[in-house]
């Protein structure tokens, strides 16, 4: 975009850009309370729940000797699945200087740091005796796929969060200089103190785009090892339908298809919550829709390697597993699965009116809901077939199905993820005050101009 | 199984058209062989052991005559059509088979063999039975393991009504015990003291000491005790399995790969040193916003 070169001019849109990009921040309304309220309180449900389950055991669960990986270890698989949006969005795409993705870069990490955090939590969750999760850091093994993972973990939290940190300084000195009035005073405090004293230096952007160029280029390994590795916690197990060479590209290929399902959903409400029609436009909508066809494409291409290969050849313990999926017990969640979450959108999505923003926003729900029982369909059914028959023990070691009590934890990430996304767009804007002025063609001096001190 | 029968009947009936039923001539220099396992009480039961196992199927229990329907007939062991054979015809005829009757010389030991013409010489009028429906006997063994010399020591008599006499002639069995049973590890006779010595084989394995548990028992025809000889230090050492070896990914840490170790720390080290640095970059702003 051209310079606006009248000053006049540049601090008029600045403004407005600023009104329009923190009202998400400044509006206190019913809607808002009555969210965090129901948020607070599913939560607490949920926690309640863990308490249960922590002071009586697994045994409230439904998890027995033969499915040992139950509802939980599916959920941690969509919840990592889903943080790896930030991957593509915030580094493949601006690597690839692909410049409509900007604005939706601070919502992918938004995304990426709730599902990466809450991942955490659920393998903690999934423990009986949780206290010794400390045992991975005491006697972990390093041969061990569980070690990698909680380090992969771990170090994609941490880039994330730099990620959405480090774009965000400017923005923070910005609000920290024209906010007072609004906000309370603390807010005001906490912009200050995470702004580190801001004052627009070259020098200072420039190690801003220094520091993000070498974020985008790290992420691009770890993102992938983070859904990789958790792959291997199945692929490293001799079992029919993990035991499989491509479950880490369909892991990470599948892990697209949901991240950019949940980004399009939260754009979608961020568009319409907080008004935000001009920034988070119909084309931004458009992209992301072909986006999704893209990545469910792929997905898609995997998915046939997936079953056609082991389909054909049919041996023993495969076959019981396919038989089981394709007509068995699990057939009915299967093919509603592979519709709605694969070939729904794909179909759909090549018409441009399906790209609109409220159609792409419901299919992408459905998108996701599909995408979390694909999860299911990974973890359970194997573990239903073990290559040894099972004999000699009650019914309800032999299927599973998942109690209340683990339902209740298990809704309690899905609230946790959406208090950390709804905190984080009430504490800081939805996308980037200084790089889109940039955009329009405001020169940066206008940004720090009524520095307070 | 009937149609098995029938097709074997039909297959009979064919042949038998071509092979003079009546008559199974067998060549001179064949027919004159002389046996040369010894006509004894162990040959004579091993071949009883083969019989069971490999003709009975056709050829029935001896003296029942209830041999398979097949034409030409298989006949009895005890009847006249089988012992009027010469040893060297019997050797001959079950060596090469004819018509339905199998050839054994593949798949049967020429010792083996011999040993089953043994077994049907037991029902020659000619020879003195060995075997015998005789009510077993009651007996004594007495045992000892040299291990010096890897040598079982038997003993065995029977007993009458308190009076004890030598065993001669006698098969003793000499076995390992093992987890799930005993293991044949050979059998030898009794001389005319009624002692024998069983060589124990240098491939006998033992348990992590080489430590083996041996049994020494006499044949059913004699009710007496087993003897047990435990802990008789004559094995091999048992080969430990390692469990955790060296090179197997779900080890322990002490046996990790070197390779998985430094791509561990290199990608985990790196990427903290890049995070590192990161810090010290965001430290670096804070500095410069104070210059
Ligand atoms: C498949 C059934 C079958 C089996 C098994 C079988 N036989 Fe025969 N046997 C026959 C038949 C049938 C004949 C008659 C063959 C003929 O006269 O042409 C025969 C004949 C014989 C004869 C010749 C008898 C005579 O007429 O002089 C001898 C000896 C004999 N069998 C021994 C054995 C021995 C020993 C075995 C086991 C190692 C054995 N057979 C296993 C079917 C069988």
């Amino acid at each position: 975009m051209d310079k606006i070169e009248s000053a006049a001019e540049s601090r008029k849109l600045l403004n407005k850009i600023t009104f329009d990009l923190t009202r998400s921040i400044v509006k206190k309304d019913e809607l808002t309370r009555f969210w965090f309220f129901i948020l607070i309180m599913f939560a607490g449900v949920g926690l309640w729940g863990w308490t249960i389950q922590f002071s009586t055991g697994l045994g409230v669960t439904g998890m027995r000797d033969y499915v040992s990986w139950g509802m939980y270890i599916a959920n941690f698989v969509f919840f990592v699945a889903v943080s790896l949006i930030g991957f593509l969005i915030s580094s493949a795409l601006h690597l690839l200087k692909i410049n409509w993705a900007k604005p939706v870069s601070r919502v992918a990490e938004q995304v990426a740091i709730a599902a990466v955090a809450l991942a955490g939590v659920i393998i903690i969750m999934d423990m009986g005796r949780p206290d010794r999760f400390l045992n991975i850091f005491l006697h972990g093994r390093f041969a061990s796929p569980i070690i990698w993972d909680v380090t992969v973990i771990t170090t994609y939290l941490v880039i994330s969060l730099l990620l959405f940190y480090i774009p965000l300084i400017p923005d923070l000195a910005l609000m920290r200089d024209r906010m007072g009035k609004e906000l309370p005073k603390w807010q005001i405090k906490l912009y200050t103190v995470l702004a580190l004293g801001w004052k627009g230096k070259a020098e200072q952007y420039k190690i801003i785009y220094h520091t993000l160029r070498i974020l985008m280029l790290l992420i691009i390994p770890v993102g992938l090892s983070i859904h990789t590795v958790t792959s291997w916690l199945f692929a490293a197990t001799l079992r029919p339908g993990w035991d499989t060479s491509i479950l880490g590209p369909y892991f990470v290929a599948g892990a697209f298809v949901a991240g950019t399902a949940a980004v399009i959903v939260v754009m979608y409400i961020y568009r319409l919550r907080y008004n935000l029609k001009d920034y988070f436009q119909d084309l931004h909508f458009n992209y992301m829709g072909k986006l999704l066809v893209f990545v469910c494409l792929v997905y898609l291409y995997f998915n046939i390697n997936e079953y056609l290969v082991p389909g054909y050849k049919m041996k023993l313990a495969d076959g019981i597993h396919l038989t089981e999926l394709f007509k068995g017990n699990h057939s009915g969640m299967f093919w509603i699965v592979q519709l709605t979450g694969l070939l729904l959108p794909i179909v759909l999505l090549l018409f441009p009116y399906f790209r609109k923003p409220l159609p792409i926003a419901i299919i992408s729900l459905i998108v996701m809901i599909s995408a979390w029982f694909k999860r299911y369909l990974i973890v359970i059914p194997t573990l239903e077939h073990p290559f040894l028959p099972v004999q000699n023990v009650p019914v309800n070691f032999q299927n599973y199905s998942p109690t209340s009590t683990e339902i209740m934890i298990t809704i309690f990430s899905f609230v946790a993820a959406f208090l950390i996304i709804s905190v984080l767009a009430k504490l800081f804007p939805v996308i980037a005050i200084w790089e889109y002025a940039e955009d329009q063609g405001i020169d940066k001096k206008y940004l720090t101009e009524n520095l307070k001190n | 199984m009937n149609r098995k029968i029938s097709f074997l009947t039909i297959v009979t009936l064919f042949l038998s058209v071509q092979a003079n039923a009546q008559d199974w001539p067998v060549p001179a220099d064949q027919n004159n062989r002389v046996n040369p396992q010894e006509y004894n009480l162990a040959n004579v039961n091993k071949g009883k052991d083969l019989y069971l196992k490999n003709c009975k199927s056709c050829h029935g229990d001896p003296g029942k005559n209830n041999a398979l329907p097949l034409v030409p007939p298989p006949v009895d062991v005890t009847s006249d059509k089988m012992q009027k054979n010469t040893e060297g015809g019997l050797y001959y005829k079950i060596t090469n088979g004819r018509g339905a009757m199998p050839q054994f010389k593949t798949t049967i030991s020429d010792d083996d063999r011999w040993k089953i013409v043994n077994y049907i010489s037991n029902f020659s009028p000619k020879k003195q039975p060995l075997l015998v429906d005789a009510p077993p006997v009651k007996a004594k063994l007495l045992a000892s393991v040299n291990e010096r010399e890897r040598k079982v020591e038997v003993f065995a008599e029977s007993e009458n009504n308190g009076i004890f006499t030598k065993l001669p002639n006698t098969p003793i069995t000499v076995s390992t015990k093992k987890a799930f049973g005993n293991i044949e590890m050979g059998k030898v006779l009794t001389d005319e003291n009624g002692r024998a010595e069983f060589v124990i084989p240098e491939t006998v394995i033992g348990d992590e000491q080489g430590n083996v548990n041996i049994v020494v028992s006499l044949d059913d025809n004699y009710i007496a005790d087993i003897v047990t000889l435990d802990k008789a230090k004559v094995g091999q050492l048992k080969p430990t399995p390692k469990l955790i070896q060296k090179g197997i990914l779900w080890s322990t840490n002490e046996n990790i790969q070197i390779w998985l170790l430094f791509s561990y720390i290199a990608a985990a080290g790196g990427a903290w040193l890049t995070i590192g640095y990161i810090v010290f970059q965001i430290a670096k702003i804070k500095r410069l916003s104070k210059e």
